[in-house]
C-alpha cells in the first residue's frame, strides 16, 4: 500500500449552526483518482476546500502530504498548498492578462516576489510554459490575451496552470459540470495523465466519468460520507441511494 | 386565456419552498409614490420660500445693464498679443496645477486603497493595521468632506501665495475621494482568481500584481483620468485665492469690469477644459468603462471593440508630461519644511482652539447651515431641469434610433441638436461656479438665488452628461419586444424606457446633492450665502476660532447629507455611483 496523501478523522466544518460536512473518516492514498459524488448541497465543495486548508476543519483533524493542518503557520500553509492543484468550474482566470501571465500563477509560490514581478513588467516564455501549454495544445496561444480565448480553450489553460504548479494532489471541484461529454472526457484525461502519478479528488455530478477515470468513488450526502468502493462496484442501487430526494 | 402558470406545482420539485412573503399591494406602492412625491415638493418649496421671501425685490435692475454690457461684449472678446500671452501663460499654470495635484492625489488614492481594501488583504488584517484603517477612513471623510477651495483658503494663510498651494490643495480632497473609489474598484474585482493564486501558495505581492491589479488596472486609469478632468475645473475654481491661473485672471477681470477679457478667459477656460474632457472621455471610452457605475452591472468589457492608437499613445505622455510641468512650474517643496510654515502652522492651529462662534451668534450659525442646504436643493432643481431639457438630446445614438430609414433630413437635425446640446453642458460645466455666481449677482440680490442659480448650472452640465452616459447604457430589448408584439413606440418607450431613465435621473441627483452641499463654499467665497459665505468672510478677517467652528458645522452638514443620501438612495435599491 502506498503512503496516504490525505487522512481524515472525524474531520468536520460548521458554519454558524449548520454542519456543512461532519464525522468524515476517510483516508485517500498517493496515486489514488478518487471521485467525490453526491447531490448539490451536499457538501462536495466544504471537503475539498478543507483538504487544501483554505477552510479550517472546525472539529477533527485534517492531514495532508504528511502535515497536519490544525495550527499551521501561515508560511508553512503556504508551502503546503504550493504542493495542491486546485481547478474549479470557475477557472478563476484573470481574464485581462496574457495566457502566459495566467498559467504562471501556478508557480508563482515557488517564485520570489522580485521575479514573479519582474514576469509580470517582461513576460518571457520558458521551455517549461510552452511546454505545459503543448500538452493542452494551446502552444500557440502563449501571448493571447485570455479573454480572447473560447471557452473551452480557457478550460484547457487552467489545466495548463495546474501543469506547471506540478502538484502532488489536485483537488478538482465540479471541473467539468458545464461542459458536453466529449469535453468533459478530454478534460478528465487531461487530469488523470499528468506527467507524474498524482492524487486526484474531483467532486463529479456524472457517476459515469467516475466510472471511467477514477479509481474509487465515495458519496457525500448531507455532509456525511455515505459510501466508499473501488469504481467498479459502483451501482445503481448505490446511486438511487444517494440521489433520492427524502 | 387559457395560459396559466401553475404555482401549486413548485413544492413537488423537492426544493424547500420559501417562507410566504406579504403580497405588497396597490394602495402600499400608491402610498409609497405619494411619499416620494411630498419628499421632492416639501424641500423645493420650502426652499424657495427661504430664497424669496415674499414682498422683496429679486432682480437688481440696476445690475441688468451689466449683464447686457457683459452679454455685448462676447462679440468682441479682448485678442490683443498682450493679452493672450497673458492668457497663455494663465493657462499652462493652471494645466500644471491640475497636473501635479492629480498626480498627488493618485499617490494617496493607491496607497489609501490598498489599506482600506478588503481584496488585498488575505486574511482579516493585524489588528494594528485595523485601528490605522479606522483612523484612515476618519481622516478621509475628513479630508474630502472640506471643499478644496477651503483647503486652499486653509493653506494661504499658512503657505504665503505659492503655487504648492493649489496643488496640495486638489491632492488633498482628491486624494481621500481617490482613497475611496480605489478600495471600492479593488474589492469590486471578481475574487476567484486572486483566491486561486493564494491558495496554489503564491506570495502576497505576486498574487496582487497578477491577480487583482489585471483586472481592476482599467477601471483606476479610468477613475485616474477622470479625477484629471475634474482637477482641471478644480485649478481654475483655485485661481480665485489668488494662486495663479485661468481662475486669477478671470476674477481680476470680473472685478475691474472688463468684460473683453472674461470672455477671452472664458475662451481659455472652455478649450482647456474641453480638451481634457473629450481626451478623457475618449481614453475611459478605449477602455471600455463608460462610467464606473458599468462595472457594478457586470458590462465592464461589453463595449470593448474601437481602439484608436492616437488616445493610447497619448497616455504615454503622461509621465514626461508630469515631469516638465514639476521642472516648469516654481512647485517647490521646500515651503512645506522651511522653519516659517512650522511657526505660522503651528500659530494657525493654536489659533483654531477652542472654536468659537462667529459674530451674531448662534442665530447667524442657524441662518447660514438652512441657507446652504436651500441653496444645495435649490441649486439641484436647477440642475435636473437642465439634464431633463438636453440630457435626451446630449446622448449618442443607439442603432436603433437612427435607424436607416429616417429621413437624411431628420438626422441632420438630431446630429445639430445633439452638437448644440454637448456643447452648451460642456460650457457650463466648464465655466467655473464662481464666474457664474458673479454673473448671477450682478442679475440678482446677494443671497441664496444667485448662488443657487451659478451652482446649477454648473452642477447641470456635470449631472445632464452622466445622466446621459447612464441613459445610453439601458437596456433597449424590452421596449423593442413591446414593439414587437405591436404596442405603438412611444407607449412602448413610456412603459420600457422611462422608469430605468427616472431611476438613475433619481440616483444622480442624490449623489451630486452631497457634492452640491460641499460645493455650496464655492459661491459663497464670491458672496452668495451660507456657510461658504461666513467661512470667506471669517478667513478674511483671520477669525480662525470661528473658522474652526464652521469647518465642524460644514463637516457635519456633509455627513449628514451623505447618510440621508445614502439612506435615500437604499430605498431605490441604487449603488453609488462612483
Amino acid at each position: 500500500m502506498p503512503a496516504p496523501a490525505v487522512v481524515l478523522r472525524q474531520a468536520g466544518r460548521r458554519f454558524a449552526s449548520h454542519d456543512a460536512v461532519a464525522d468524515i473518516d476517510l483516508t485517500i492514498y498517493s496515486g489514488e483518482r478518487l471521485a467525490v459524488l453526491g447531490p448539490s448541497g451536499a457538501g462536495k465543495s466544504t471537503l475539498l476546500s478543507l483538504l487544501n486548508g483554505s477552510l479550517p476543519a472546525t472539529s477533527g483533524d485534517v492531514e495532508v502530504l504528511g502535515t497536519r493542518l490544525a495550527g499551521l503557520p501561515p508560511a508553512r500553509l503556504r508551502a503546503l498548498q504550493r504542493r495542491i492543484g486546485i481547478i474549479s468550474q470557475r477557472l478563476d482566470l484573470v481574464d485581462q492578462v496574457r495566457v502566459l501571465h495566467n498559467i504562471n500563477g501556478g508557480r508563482l509560490g515557488r517564485w520570489n516576489s522580485l521575479r514573479a514581478l519582474a514576469a509580470l513588467a517582461w513576460p518571457h516564455a520558458d521551455a517549461a510554459a510552452i511546454a505545459a501549454l503543448d500538452r493542452v495544445g494551446l502552444a500557440w496561444a502563449v501571448h493571447e490575451r485570455t479573454e480572447r480565448l473560447s471557452g473551452g480553450e480557457r478550460q484547457r489553460v487552467a489545466i495548463a496552470r495546474l501543469l506547471l504548479q506540478e502538484p502532488e494532489l489536485v483537488l478538482a471541484d465540479e471541473p467539468v459540470s458545464s461542459l458536453d461529454p466529449a469535453r468533459a472526457a478530454g478534460i478528465l484525461n487531461l487530469l488523470c495523465a499528468p506527467a507524474r502519478p498524482v492524487t486526484l479528488v474531483v467532486s463529479l455530478h456524472q457517476p459515469e466519468l467516475a466510472r471511467r477515470h477514477c479509481t474509487r468513488a465515495v458519496g457525500l450526502r448531507a455532509g456525511r460520507l455515505v459510501f466508499d468502493l473501488p469504481t467498479d462496484r459502483l451501482d445503481d442501487r448505490v446511486l438511487d441511494n444517494l440521489y433520492t430526494l427524502t | 386565456m387559457t395560459l396559466q402558470i401553475d404555482a401549486a406545482r413548485e413544492p413537488t420539485t423537492g426544493v424547500a419552498a420559501a417562507p410566504v412573503r406579504r403580497a405588497t399591494t396597490g394602495r402600499t406602492v400608491a402610498t409609497r409614490r405619494l411619499i416620494g412625491l411630498l419628499l421632492v415638493l416639501v424641500p423645493l418649496v420650502w426652499a424657495w420660500q427661504r430664497a424669496v421671501p415674499a414682498g422683496d425685490d429679486v432682480v437688481n435692475r440696476g445690475g441688468l445693464s451689466l449683464v447686457a454690457d457683459l452679454l455685448a461684449s462676447a462679440l468682441h472678446p479682448q485678442l490683443s498679443p498682450g493679452f493672450l500671452a497673458v492668457v497663455l501663460d494663465a493657462a499652462v499654470v493652471t494645466l500644471t496645477f491640475a497636473a501635479l495635484g492629480t498626480a498627488a492625489a493618485l499617490v494617496i488614492g493607491l496607497a489609501g486603497g490598498l489599506l482600506l481594501s478588503d481584496a488585498a488583504w488575505h486574511r482579516r488584517p493585524p489588528p494594528a493595521v485595523r485601528m490605522l484603517r479606522l483612523l484612515l477612513r476618519g481622516v478621509l471623510v475628513a479630508a474630502r468632506s472640506i471643499h478644496e477651495l477651503v483647503w486652499a483658503l486653509l493653506f494661504v494663510s499658512v503657505l504665503g501665495l505659492d503655487p504648492l498651494v493649489a496643488v496640495l490643495a486638489i491632492a488633498i480632497p482628491f486624494g481621500a475621494q481617490t482613497a475611496k473609489v480605489f478600495a471600492e474598484t479593488l474589492d469590486g474585482v471578481p475574487a476567484g482568481p486572486l483566491q486561486a493564486l493564494r491558495n496554489a501558495g503564491a506570495r502576497a505581492l505576486p498574487a496582487l500584481g497578477y491577480g487583482l491589479f489585471p483586472a481592476a488596472a482599467p477601471l483606476l486609469l479610468s477613475y485616474s483620468f477622470y479625477r484629471f478632468e475634474c482637477a482641471i475645473r478644480s485649478a481654475v475654481v483655485l485661481g480665485v485665492v489668488g494662486v495663479g491661473g485661468l481662475g486669477q485672471e478671470l476674477v481680476v477681470s470680473l472685478q475691474s469690469r472688463n468684460w473683453d477679457e472674461v470672455w477671452t478667459l472664458v475662451g481659455a477656460v472652455l478649450l482647456l477644459s474641453a480638451a481634457a474632457d473629450l481626451w478623457s472621455t475618449r481614453l475611459r471610452r478605449e477602455h471600455a468603462v463608460v462610467t464606473c457605475s458599468d462595472w457594478s452591472a457586470g458590462k465592464g468589457r461589453s463595449s470593448r471593440s474601437v481602439r484608436s492608437r492616437w488616445a493610447r499613445s497619448s497616455a504615454a505622455i503622461v509621465v514626461p508630461g508630469l515631469i516638465v510641468a514639476w521642472l516648469a512650474s516654481d512647485v517647490s517643496l521646500s515651503g512645506l519644511t522651511s522653519p516659517r510654515t512650522r511657526e505660522l502652522t503651528g500659530r494657525l492651529l493654536e489659533d483654531m482652539w477652542p472654536p468659537a462662534l462667529p459674530p451674531g451668534g448662534w442665530p447667524a450659525l442657524a441662518e447660514a447651515v438652512p441657507d446652504t442646504i436651500a441653496m444645495a436643493i435649490l441649486a439641484m432643481a436647477v440642475a435636473v431641469a437642465v439634464t431633463m431639457v438636453t440630457g435626451p438630446w446630449a446622448m449618442r445614438p443607439r442603432r436603433a434610433a437612427m435607424d436607416e430609414h429616417a429621413r437624411p433630413a431628420r438626422r441632420l437635425l438630431r446630429g445639430a441638436l445633439r452638437s448644440a446640446s454637448r456643447t452648451l453642458l460642456l460650457v457650463l460645466r466648464s465655466v467655473p461656479p464662481t464666474v457664474w455666481a458673479v454673473i448671477a449677482l450682478l442679475a440678482l440680490f446677494p443671497g441664496i438665488l444667485p448662488g443657487a442659480l451659478a451652482l446649477g448650472l454648473y452642477t447641470g452640465g456635470i449631472l445632464a452628461r452622466l445622466v446621459a452616459e447612464a441613459w445610453e447604457g439601458i437596456d433597449t430589448r424590452p421596449r423593442d419586444a413591446l414593439r414587437a408584439i405591436g404596442t405603438p413606440g412611444w407607449l412602448a418607450s413610456t412603459a420600457a424606457v422611462v422608469p430605468p431613465s427616472v431611476h438613475h435621473l433619481a440616483t444622480y441627483t442624490l449623489y451630486r446633492f452631497e457634492i452640491c452641499i460641499r460645493d455650496t463654499a464655492v459661491v459663497g467665497v464670491v458672496g452668495a450665502a451660507g456657510l461658504g459665505r461666513l467661512l470667506a468672510e471669517n478667513l478674511a478677517a483671520f477669525r480662525f476660532p470661528t473658522v474652526t467652528t464652521l469647518l465642524i458645522a460644514s463637516f457635519a452638514l456633509s455627513i449628514a447629507s451623505e447618510l440621508f443620501g445614502r439612506r435615500l438612495r437604499h430605498a431605490l435599491r441604487a449603488p453609488a455611483p462612483a
